[in-house]
């Protein structure tokens, strides 16, 4: 790969999307986590929250290290995601499909972290959906802010399935490194 | 915006609110003092006006990263994290309220010598956390 030997991923979503659970998942070594007890049991029902970040490490086959960055979901910490998103080359957008807003969701998060890199490539990772039929809503509302990205119903407690996420994003850096390469030659 | 959890009953805010007020009477140079939940809400506020919540939000993910940090070196908890900046200093202290991680966040302008700030943020953590156990 013709990019950077340090690939810095940034996982996004709201709070409960898994972006912890995801970085757990498939980082070589226990990551660093700043999850404390959550208060807010009306936004999300569970135990813990992410209040700064999360950062992981991945090892791949060719030798490039991609480091792995997680964001706190709730809006309150949207300055974490400028800091974070600073110098990414990619976002991998966690959704949580049993959401009733999760259609606002995706769209609140596409345009935060567009704001600050527009042209960020961005990989949409959809968990808890009823049936993979229902991706099909994510795809449309996609097309309505503009954004050509994949959309996969994932897990991402399954290592395979971030990994999956992790990769497509790769081949879309790798695409638009080649594309400029042929531009300039 | 206010902390959804129960433990921060009204109670316990006007009493924090007191006691940062008091911090507050300890130097002039003090602009801004914040109780902050673990999971950054803000509790009470001394001189609190539209950026209290915003700095309650950023000093929870300061003390979360700094724990992070002392955690990853071996040095156990931090006691303190304190940010010199070229108009004033920021102090940002973790202490247990009614049974609760909080932070405690003073914003003090450069007239404030480190040591008479420190102290008076550990004082003031101090009669929080005795007076408010759960």
């Amino acid at each position: 790969m013709n990019t950077s030997q340090q690939l810095k991923i940034v996982f996004t979503g709201p709070m409960g999307a898994g972006k912890t659970t995801a970085i757990r998942a498939i980082s070589d070594a226990a990551p660093v986590s700043t999850e404390v007890g959550n208060s807010d049991q009306a936004m999300f029902a569970k135990e813990s929250t992410t209040i700064a970040l999360d950062y992981g490490e991945l090892t791949l086959e060719d030798g490039n290290c991609v480091r792995l960055y997680g964001t706190p979901g709730q809006a309150r910490f949207s300055f974490m995601w400028e800091i974070i998103g600073l110098g990414a080359l990619g976002v991998i957008l966690l959704i949580d499909g049993s959401s009733d807003h999760a259609h606002l969701d995706l769209k609140a998060f596409i345009e935060a972290f567009q704001r600050n890199t527009p042209d960020q490539p961005f990989v949409i990772g959809v968990g808890r959906l009823k049936s993979n039929g229902d991706l099909e809503r994510y795809f449309s509302l996609l097309e309505s802010v503009e954004l050509v990205a994949p959309v996969f119903a994932v897990d991402v407690r399954q290592r395979g399935d971030v990994l999956l996420l992790i990769e497509t994003l790769l081949c879309i850096l790798e695409m638009r490194v080649t594309e400029i390469d042929h531009a300039a030659s | 915006m206010q902390p959804p959890d129960s433990r921060f009953s009204s109670e316990l805010t006007a009493f924090a609110v007191q006691q940062l007020d008091a911090l507050g009477q300890t130097s002039a140079g003090i602009q801004l003092a914040v109780l902050t939940s673990e999971d950054g809400f803000e509790i009470a506020a001394y001189r609190g006006h539209a950026i209290s919540g915003r700095i309650a939000a950023m000093s929870s993910s300061l003390q979360a990263l700094s724990e992070a940090i002392t955690r990853e070196a071996g040095l156990n908890s931090p006691r303190s994290l304190i940010i010199e900046a070229e108009g004033g200093t920021i102090l940002i202290l973790g202490t247990t309220v009614a049974s609760a991680r909080v932070s405690l966040s003073v914003v003090a302008s450069s007239a404030d010598t480190l040591g008479q700030l420190l102290w008076a943020a550990r004082n003031c953590c101090k009669t929080l956390e005795q007076a408010l156990q759960g």
